[in-house]
């Protein structure tokens, strides 16, 4: 592995946030907090027979929040020299607006938390080295039927450093890395399969594994096609179950309207789902991939309990919106970008997997089953209405056994029966991407769904 | 409207003069220089909260350069426009790059457009259901090639978010003379007592007020799109000259249209925009194209995009413009005994692959002996690329309406400004999913 993340633009990171700082108490007195960063990515995409694209982006810039006489302000430049504090400072006076409270945590609220380890990087190469690993992975496991169609390896450092009026600092220096695989049959149109990996740790990246893994569920496309239907128990695979929870996280953050769905959505006992499932918000898992010491206005990063054995126990809100609607701060602001203002929102929606079951157990006790492997349009849950629906393509299961593909299943209906139905959840957790921050799901199995041919 | 004209560089002419001389040497030895991007772009932002206002600014340069190897290609870009900046960016190919020392005009920032702020306070205070969020973009580009360097003017954009239990959103072009009257309609509350159609029904589907512009958007725009059809990915690919629907078709694309958002005076590989034909008389007549997917279709270039200045140039289209018929689009809809009238689309997706078409319905109603009956509730509409396009209806509504509620067009995650205008169309059957 090659050096863990990039480290030499705290320097400059420093030098910008020291320049915002003198600036800022030329301006008069306003209470401040300025958050510089640095970031570089690089994406390398392999595709047989295709000369390798690389891409390399350096981006960095400032922003600044301020607030006076009981008016705030942001803005953003692009840029660490002394000249992009001064513009991000013109800005955020430039656009202050008044506002009947004041958005910026106090200090007392404000630390840091261990950031955990930094992760190191692979060297170069290394995606050429793996992309031919999976194209002769792909192959040999299908027996020709199927080639590698591309390989996206995306991996960037970050660096970043928040600094407020009253004294407070925080730095973090991170690095991510994935991976996304396409495959596809060597005849005929169609059945493209993508998987996207987030690899936490690139020296455990197990190449002939990542082809086993895709090649086999890309080989049950090319199986006899089954349909069925009826009372069945439904799986759904880590991708399906993420896209699902993903749907459902407008539950699990400060309500901005003023009908609040979520209590029309609990049982009598409070509850949204059954007891298998408890959601968390982790900031803290080294694994998962939104790491820092805290949020992304300086609350200490936490793992925040959202649903406790099915039932609601706490919702994420920024300080700005914890204020506005009336919900407690626990340090649940995303700053993705220096250019964005930092805005509740889930960093690592997870499920906790501590009673989970190994996903054969999970598989042989769900006897006829439906398993979902492939979402095939984004999951829709209307919480208004209490409603969802899911369209997936999956294989029919008898005991755990496959007995044919189902290429496409559309099922939907009261979104609280089907929470309330999952029955046991598995310890396959994997991590994927949402709109904002990640979502980490095993598999999840639910009874007595009907599911219509 | 007017963009601003090419002789009005965001840069010192002078310095891009210099810096195009500087990319002729690089150009000629390997790796090969292709060209220099360099980009300025200013965002506001305005929202609804709790009750008060909250506004925001953005404001980003960077610059990007690409390289061809042998054995591969090669992007580069970093924050920054100055001449340090440049020469750090054209140093990262592995030889240390120096570029002659002047001192260029500072180039001038891009600012809000006068009463902007109040229109925007305005544009919150209407919409009084759930949250709103307006946004100005702005962006100005220039690409320098080894030969010379060309300016790309964009208009300026606007985009109205309103969240709570409708949630919707508008793109046009600042000061579109028709911005208030969508406004109006955007934050107009949908219509009592809707109606949804059961899952798996198949129906003739009316598509009016600009829908059809993003249905074609979808089944044309997107799948004549070089990258798609030069690895066969389109349904479209094999189908060059061929009838592919009605006779009564004609489909361009055309970033000339200043008043719709995805206009440009060049595209983001320096080409001087023109409008491609791509259906004539229903027949496939042209791709669209970037520089590379120009040299393997043997087609015109011109549509190299790129979401912002970190982003390489990808092949996209621009404004679709479906040419209007001759027929009274009352007249279609009067001989449409029953089906569903579509007069707003929320979003619209084509998987290249399967040939799937999905169409989120906003709104719309039940037609019964061509008369609306009942307001629909959002639903879906799906079909087959090819099978939607050959049920198009020969008679072709006179009524061209630009679209103004999609346009933040994402392909591959990535997000550009798109417009679209089209006259009423009747597809004779998808299927409510």
């Amino acid at each position: 592995m090659s050096a863990p993340a990039d480290s030499r633009h705290q320097e400059r990171l420093r030098s910008a946030a020291a320049t915002a700082r003198d600036v800022l108490a030329r301006s008069g007195p306003c209470r401040w907090e300025v958050f510089t960063k640095a970031s570089v990515t690089r994406e390398v995409e392999v595709a047989p027979g295709e000369p390798p694209r690389e891409l390399e982006a350096e981006e960095m810039g400032v922003a600044v929040r301020t607030v006076r006489g009981g008016r705030a302000g942001f803005a953003a430049a692009s840029g660490l020299e002394a000249d992009a504090a001064r513009r991000a400072i013109a800005g955020a006076c430039a656009v202050e607006q008044e506002l009947p409270f004041d958005p910026l945590p106090p200090l007392r609220l404000l630390a840091a938390a261990d950031g955990g380890p930094v992760r190191g990087l692979p060297p170069r190469g290394w995606a050429s080295h793996v992309g031919e690993q999976l194209e002769t992975g792909v192959a040999a496991i299908s027996g020709g039927r199927l080639r590698l169609r591309r390989c996206l390896f995306q991996e960037g450092t970050f660096s970043w450093l928040m600094q407020t009026g009253e004294g407070f600092v925080a730095a973090f220096d991170g690095t991510a890395c994935s991976l996304l695989t396409e495959v596809q049959p060597v005849a005929g149109r169609g059945g493209v399969w993508r998987e996207w990996h987030h690899v936490a740790d690139p020296s455990s990246l197990d190449p002939a594994a990542l082809a086993r893994r895709i090649a086999d569920r890309a080989l049950l496309v090319q199986g006899r096609i089954a349909t069925g239907s009826g009372l069945v128990s439904l799986i759904l695979a880590p991708e399906v179950a993420a896209r699902l929870l993903t749907a459902l996280s407008t539950l699990l953050v400060v309500c901005r309207d003023r009908r609040d769905p979520l209590p029309k959505l609990l049982d009598s006992s409070g509850r949204l789902a059954s007891d298998p499932l408890t959601l968390l918000d982790d900031r803290l898992d080294p694994e998962a991939p939104i790491a820092g010491p805290c949020d992304g206005e300086g609350l200490p990063a936490a793992r925040t309990l959202l649903l406790e054995r099915g039932i609601p126990r706490h919702r994420l809100a920024s300080y700005r919106d914890a204020l506005a609607f009336g919900e407690s701060p626990r340090g649940g602001a995303l700053r993705l970008s220096y250019r964005d203002y930092p805005s509740t929102g889930i960093a690592n929606l997870r499920v906790s997997t501590e009673h989970g079951l190994p996903p054969a157990d999970l598989l042989r006790d769900a006897g006829t089953a439906l398993y979902l492997l492939r979402p095939l349009a984004p999951v829709l849950v209307d919480v208004a209405a209490g409603s969802y629906r899911i369209v997936a393509s999956g294989v029919w299961l008898d005991n755990g056994r496959a007995r044919g593909w189902h290429p496409v299943v559309e099922l939907r209906g009261s979104l609280t029966r089907l929470l309330g139905r999952i029955e046991a959840v598995g310890t396959d957790l994997a991590w994927f991407q949402a709109e904002r921050g990640a979502v980490g799901a095993p598999s999840l199995l639910i009874a007595g769904q009907p599911v219509m041919g | 409207m007017t963009l601003p004209s090419t002789a009005d560089p965001p840069f010192d002419p002078g310095w891009l003069d210099t810096l195009a001389g500087a990319c002729r040497s690089l150009s000629a030895s390997t790796p090969r220089l292709q060209d220099v991007y360099l980009e300025r772009r200013l965002e506001l932002r305005m929202s609804t909260l709790a009750g008060a206002c909250h506004a925001e600014e953005s404001r980003s340069d960077g610059a990007a350069a690409r390289w061809r190897y042998p054995s591969r290609t090669a992007f580069h870009a970093r924050t920054g426009t100055s001449q340090p900046a440049l020469e750090d960016l054209l140093s990262r190919h592995g030889r240390r790059t120096d570029l002659p020392r002047l001192r260029p005009a500072a180039p001038a920032e891009l600012e809000p457009p006068a009463g902007w702020r109040d229109w925007a306070l305005r544009t919150l205070s209407s919409a009084r259901r759930g949250h709103c969020t307006v946004r100005f973009l702005a962006r100005r580009a220039v690409v320098v090639g080894p030969e010379r360097w060309a300016a790309v003017a964009c208009p300026p954009l606007v985009r109205v978010e309103v969240d709570g239990e409708s949630p919707s959103a508008l793109l046009a072009v600042w000061q579109h003379p028709d911005l208030e009257s969508w406004l109006s309609e955007l934050v107009a509350p949908p219509p009592a007592r809707r109606w949804r159609p059961e899952p798996g029904l198949k129906v003739p589907v009316l598509l009016r007020s600009g829908t059809a512009g993003v249905l074609l958007h979808e089944l044309i725009g997107h799948l004549v799109e070089s990258d798609l059809v030069s690895c066969g990915d389109s349904p479209l690919a094999a189908l060059a000259g061929a009838a592919v629907t009605a006779l009564a078709l004609d489909v361009a694309d055309d970033p000339l249209r200043r008043d719709l958002p995805g206009a440009f005076s060049c595209d983001d590989e320096g080409v001087a925009a023109a409008a491609v034909q791509l259906v004539r008389a229903g027949r496939l007549v042209g791709w669209l194209c970037d520089r590379a997917g120009a040299r393997r279709l043997r087609a015109a270039d011109g549509r190299g995009r790129r979401a912002s200045w970190a982003r390489p140039p990808v092949p996209r289209l621009s404004n679709l413009i479906v040419a209007p018929g001759t027929t009274d689009p009352d007249d279609i809809q009067r001989e449409l005994r029953d089906g569903l009238l579509v007069t707003r689309l929320g979003g619209a997706t084509v998987d290249p692959l399967s040939g799937r078409l999905v169409l989120r319905v906003e709104r719309g109603w039940e037609l019964r002996q061509g008369r609306r009956r009942r307001p629909l509730e959002p639903f879906e509409l799906t079909g087959g690329a090819l099978d939607v396009l050959a049920h198009v209806e020969p008679a072709v509504g006179n009524d061209p309406c630009p679209d103004w509620r999609l346009g933040w067009c994402v392909k591959d995650g990535v997000p550009l400004p798109t417009g679209s205008e089209a006259p009423t169309l009747l597809v004779h059957h998808l299927e409510v999913l």
